[in-house]
């Protein structure tokens, strides 16, 4: 299982958590366990990439943050997409599609 | 409202997250990550550790998430500023006008406050000057005297014995003597020092070894002198080996053994000296005046100096040394020096006296100008007060013209902190220009003043240097942060409550009657502020008018006056006598030259020589009343303009031994009330040689001013200088037929060929010397004037903007009453009233606010009220004109609107 390159892949990372955030709140565990199941296992996001990012996209105003507790009912802190996450996912995703559109179409002519 | 702030301080400054949220979030994250692997059969043990291991340690996923917020923070940073200037820079005018108010305010602050900070608040360049004192005997000192600051020389040594209170005690006496050869002689200032004068204050040198008590044991014994750094650098263009040699002062060789440390000129700020001499050479550099040898008790001259000991704070020594001064009052009051010319009643009035410590960095300056420069910071104050306003209001202005841009970024999803930081940052970016201007602006103006301030020469040797230094910066760096704070966030508050619909709907909402009516009240501000500078313009620029109008009493154009002292180089008094007799005659040949005057004393220079006179019916008066003295020249009066209205003037024949004198009318109705004055006779009270009145009066002037411009003609009696037995100083004056300045140059080098080795001092012309003499209401009256015109070109321009801002606002509302029939001239006067009560509004409180004020001025006023009527209207009415010009340009835009055209503005 590949770690997400970060270079390459932080907006695909961001996008990746926005998408997981979508149709409800997470704390951070539950945002790597999502990302794991929508991508069918081929990302494992290391909490080493996934804090940092969280925190980013924070900051960026995309996501807003609360304390609650887990499902072990464990204080763990979820975080929620905002309007302004909703319209970056749109946006990205729109520019994902197109890129990896041209990627596939580039790859497949011989 | 506090909440409110406080959460906008947060999200706009959270630079620091709180690494104990993030710490508590991971090991969450941990346990809720074993607990999923032991849920795979994992043992509790091996799970934790398992999760520890993927994570990669607590402690560097912190740091990571640090370095993150760090660099995003910086991002919007830089992104936030060049965003800030791409806005600034898209709207120049409004850019170039804040920055400017801005630095106007800071300038004028920062020039004035360095300014006063080096003045007036500055200590000495010494070890601990806050525990240096001068020490001051007041009251009356019944003998002659030097200055208030001064005590005769057994007095220091009497109180430097004796006293408890000060580690150690120094004096000093500042004089001019003259440096150098036929090829270049000078007058410098020298600080003649007793010997503890350097290891008291702690004061080293940079070059060979300073003045010690040793040097300064025996009179006349040690000629040697020690440099000032900057005199070195100057004199002797840093020269190492001039320590060793000698040099020539007052014609006596001084070994020069030391160079004082960089920085050091004396005790004295503002006058500083050139070398320093101990003062055991009194004799070899001040001839004719010793004071030391024979310690006579009634002749004060040297200035005191104490440091006081660890842990005695000033009032304590002040009050342990008035038994010890008591001691040594009563023992001179028994003495006959002091008993010959004093009766019983001025005997308790002199056991009254006092000893009174002041800050060892006192001075005649800082008295001067402590109170005049005060007031300038005051108004400088006011000046930057206004400038906020100012820059407060075209903020405002500028958010509600934006609000359309917030409610954009606002409708595409940015934060409102986001807008706030970026109005902030905006203002931040405003600020720092201004004070970066400012700043500039300071310095050129620091360096201006002290040329008007101080005499050319004494501006460059001046050591208040317009360098700003930290503290001024800190103060510069303090008011920038507190206006763009002030004014940034006032804006940006109101900005990000933006309304999206509203403002993007409908740019007249009613939304805005908040922000007018605060733009009202800042503008209301500005007026009253103008006003309040209008007035202090006036009456200051009307002192300066009362003052040169009033002028001495005698004509002062084609008058050049300059100071000379051969006795400083060495000449006897039958050499000196016959050098002022020679001068006279050359002088009177010199072409361009009508005639020629000699004084001993200098005619509105501040000075006066003072001695209780004797006669029949008078005897001792206390020192403020005695009569003010000179010795002159026989053609005196004649040159100066004076008329003697009885009797004769001096001629060339009086030269004793009969005694005689010249009155003035003052004179003659204070000591011969009733009688004609020619004829009598009165004498001076000599403590050395008692006279009787053996001085016949023989001629009258009438009153004229002799000390300064501001004074009432004090009573005045003149002597013939050529019956003196001793020759010192004579300023003499000349009367030209051409423009004095022409001839100048040719005056100087006719007295370098009349002798090479006498210097001329201050050359000038009378109209410059009292033009220097009125330089601190020069500066007063010229600055407050500047700051009153600036001030209400700012408010005329404010109002202007608020009122034109009020129009367009009322455009559609105008266009209706138009069409429905209204007058052009009605709507004008719609306009105005509303012009016209924000005027009345400002000058009625700028109007209490003088009349509150009026009593700090008073001291800095002459010949006027502080409350003058005529300059509170004229300022008002100035005011009033200039602000309704400004109201009237947008209510005639008012009544031109176009019903048709304004019906479909929105």
């Amino acid at each position: 299982m590949p770690a997400p390159q970060s270079d390459l892949l932080q907006g695909t990372l961001d996008l990746l958590i926005l998408k997981a955030l979508t149709p409800q709140e997470l704390h951070g565990m539950g945002v790597s366990r999502r990302i794991a199941q929508i991508t069918g296992g081929a990302f494992d996001v290391k909490a080493g990439s996934l804090f940092p990012a969280l925190h980013r996209m924070e900051q960026a105003g995309w996501l807003t943050s609360f304390w609650g507790e887990s499902e072990t009912n464990r204080r763990a802190k979820f975080y929620k997409l905002t309007r302004a996450g909703k319209k970056q996912l749109q946006s990205e995703s729109e520019r994902w599609e197109r890129i990896s559109f041209a990627m596939a179409t580039a790859l497949r002519t011989t | 409202m506090i909440s409110r702030l406080h959460a906008l301080w947060n999200s706009v400054f959270r630079g620091k997250l709180l690494d104990r949220d993030l710490h508590d979030e991971l090991q969450a994250y941990l346990e809720l990550s074993s607990a999923e692997k032991i849920r795979d059969g994992m043992s509790p043990e091996e799970a934790y550790r398992v999760a520890r291991r993927d994570m990669g340690g607590v402690e560097q996923v912190i740091q990571r998430v640090r370095d993150v917020s760090a660099g995003v923070w910086l991002d919007r940073l830089v992104q936030d500023l060049r965003y800030g200037v791409r806005t600034l820079a898209k709207n120049p005018t409004f850019t170039l006008v804040a920055m400017a108010t801005l630095a106007l305010g800071i300038g004028a602050n920062t020039a004035m406050f360095s300014l006063l900070d080096q003045v007036v608040l500055r200590l000495l360049p010494v070890s601990h000057p806050e525990r240096l004192v001068i020490v001051r005997e007041t009251g009356n000192h019944y003998g002659n005297s030097y200055g208030p600051n001064t005590i005769s020389w057994p007095m220091f040594e009497d109180l430097r014995d004796n006293n408890q209170v000060f580690s150690g005690m120094f004096c000093r006496f500042p004089a001019t003597v003259t440096i150098g050869d036929a090829d270049r002689a000078a007058q410098i200032p020298a600080e003649l020092v007793s010997g503890s004068y350097f290891p008291i204050l702690g004061v080293g040198t940079s070059l060979g070894r300073p003045i010690a008590p040793d040097d300064d044991a025996v009179p006349d014994s040690k000629p040697v002198v020690v440099l000032s750094y900057s005199f070195w650098r100057s004199y002797f263009d840093g020269d190492r080996t001039v320590v060793g040699r000698t040099i020539d002062l007052n014609g006596h060789a001084m070994n020069v053994i030391g160079v004082a440390q960089p920085g050091f000129d004396g005790v004295e700020l503002g006058a500083p000296a050139k070398v320093f001499v101990p003062i055991m050479m009194k004799t070899e550099m001040t001839p004719h005046s010793d004071g030391l040898k024979n310690r006579p008790r009634r002749l004060s001259w040297v200035t005191a100096y104490g440091r006081l000991k660890p842990g005695v704070s000033l009032q304590q020594a002040e009050l342990s040394l008035q038994p010890l001064l008591h001691g040594i009052l009563e023992m001179e009051a028994q003495q006959p020096e002091f008993t010959r010319n004093t009766t019983e009643a001025d005997r308790r009035l002199f056991l009254r006296n006092r000893i009174k410590l002041l800050p060892g960095s006192d001075n005649e300056l800082r008295e001067d100008m402590r109170r005049p420069l005060w007031l300038l910071v005051a108004l400088t104050g006011a000046v930057l007060l206004l400038a906020c306003a100012n820059l407060g209001n075209l903020l405002l202005a500028r958010a509600t013209a934006r609000e359309r841009e917030f409610a954009l970024r606002l409708a595409i999803g940015a934060g409102r902190a986001r807008i706030v930081r970026q109005l902030l940052v905006e203002s931040l970016l405003l600020a720092g220009g201004g004070a970066i201007l400012g700043l500039a602006l300071a310095f050129l103006a620091d360096r201006i003043l002290l040329r008007i301030y101080l005499p050319a020469e004494a501006a460059a040797e001046f050591v208040v240097s317009p360098v700003p230094d930290v503290r001024v910066l800190a103060f510069v760096i303090g008011v920038t942060w507190l206006t763009s704070l002030v004014f940034g966030l006032l804006p940006a508050v109101r900005g990000s409550r933006t309304e999206i619909s509203l403002s993007l709907k409908d740019r007249s909402g009613a939304l805005l009657a908040g922000g007018i009516s605060l733009r009202r009240m800042l503008v209301g501000i500005q007026v009253a502020l103008s006003f309040l500078l209008l007035i202090g313009a006036g009456l200051f620029v009307r002192t300066l008018r009362n003052l040169q109008g009033l002028g001495p009493g005698f004509p002062i154009d084609h008058l050049l006056t300059f100071t000379i002292n051969p006795s400083l180089n060495g000449y006897s008094d039958q050499e000196t006598k016959s050098f002022y007799q020679r001068l006279n005659v050359n002088l009177q040949a010199m072409p361009g030259i009508a005639s020629v005057g000699f004084s001993a004393m200098p005619l509105l220079k501040g000075y006066a020589w003072q001695n209780a006179v004797l006669g029949k019916d008078f005897e001792g008066a206390p020192i403020e009343e005695q009569p003010v003295l000179s010795e002159i020249g026989p053609d005196y009066f004649a040159t100066i303009g004076i008329p003697v209205v009885a009797g004769r003037a001096f001629t060339a024949q009086d030269v004793g031994p009969a005694k005689y004198a010249v009155i003035n009318q003052s004179f003659a109705r204070k000591y011969f009330p009733g009688r004609t004055p020619i004829g009598q006779r009165f004498g001076l009270v000599d403590e050395m040689e008692p006279t009787g009145p053996d001085i016949e009066v023989i001629g009258v002037i009438p009153d004229k001013k002799y000390r300064d411009l501001r004074e009432t003609p004090p009573a005045q009696a003149y002597f013939p200088y050529l019956e003196g037995v001793h020759f010192r100083f004579m300023n003499v004056y000349l009367r030209t037929q051409v423009d004095p300045r022409q001839i100048e140059d040719e005056l100087r080098e006719r007295m370098l060929q009349f002798d090479p080795h006498v210097p001329v001092v201050e050359l000038q012309t009378m109209d410059e010397q009292i033009g220097f003499s009125l330089r601190t209401e020069r500066l007063v009256a010229n600055l407050s004037a500047v700051f009153g015109g600036l001030a209400t070109l700012i408010a005329v321009i404010g109002l202007y903007g608020v009122m034109a801002y009020v129009v367009m606002r009322r455009t559609r509302e105008i266009g209706i009453r138009i069409a429905v029939g209204a007058l052009r001239s009605s709507v004008i006067g719609m306009i105005m009233h509303e012009v016209f009560v924000l005027i009345g509004a400002g000058l009625v409180a700028g109007f209490s606010l003088a009349l509150a004020l009026a009593n700090l001025v008073r001291s800095q006023l002459f010949g006027l009220n502080p409350r003058d009527p005529l300059t509170f209207i004229g300022s008002a009415v100035v005011l009033t004109l200039a602000a309704g010009l400004a109201g009237f340009l947008p209510a005639l835009r008012a009544s031109r609107v176009d019903p048709t055209i304004a019906l479909r503005h929105e």
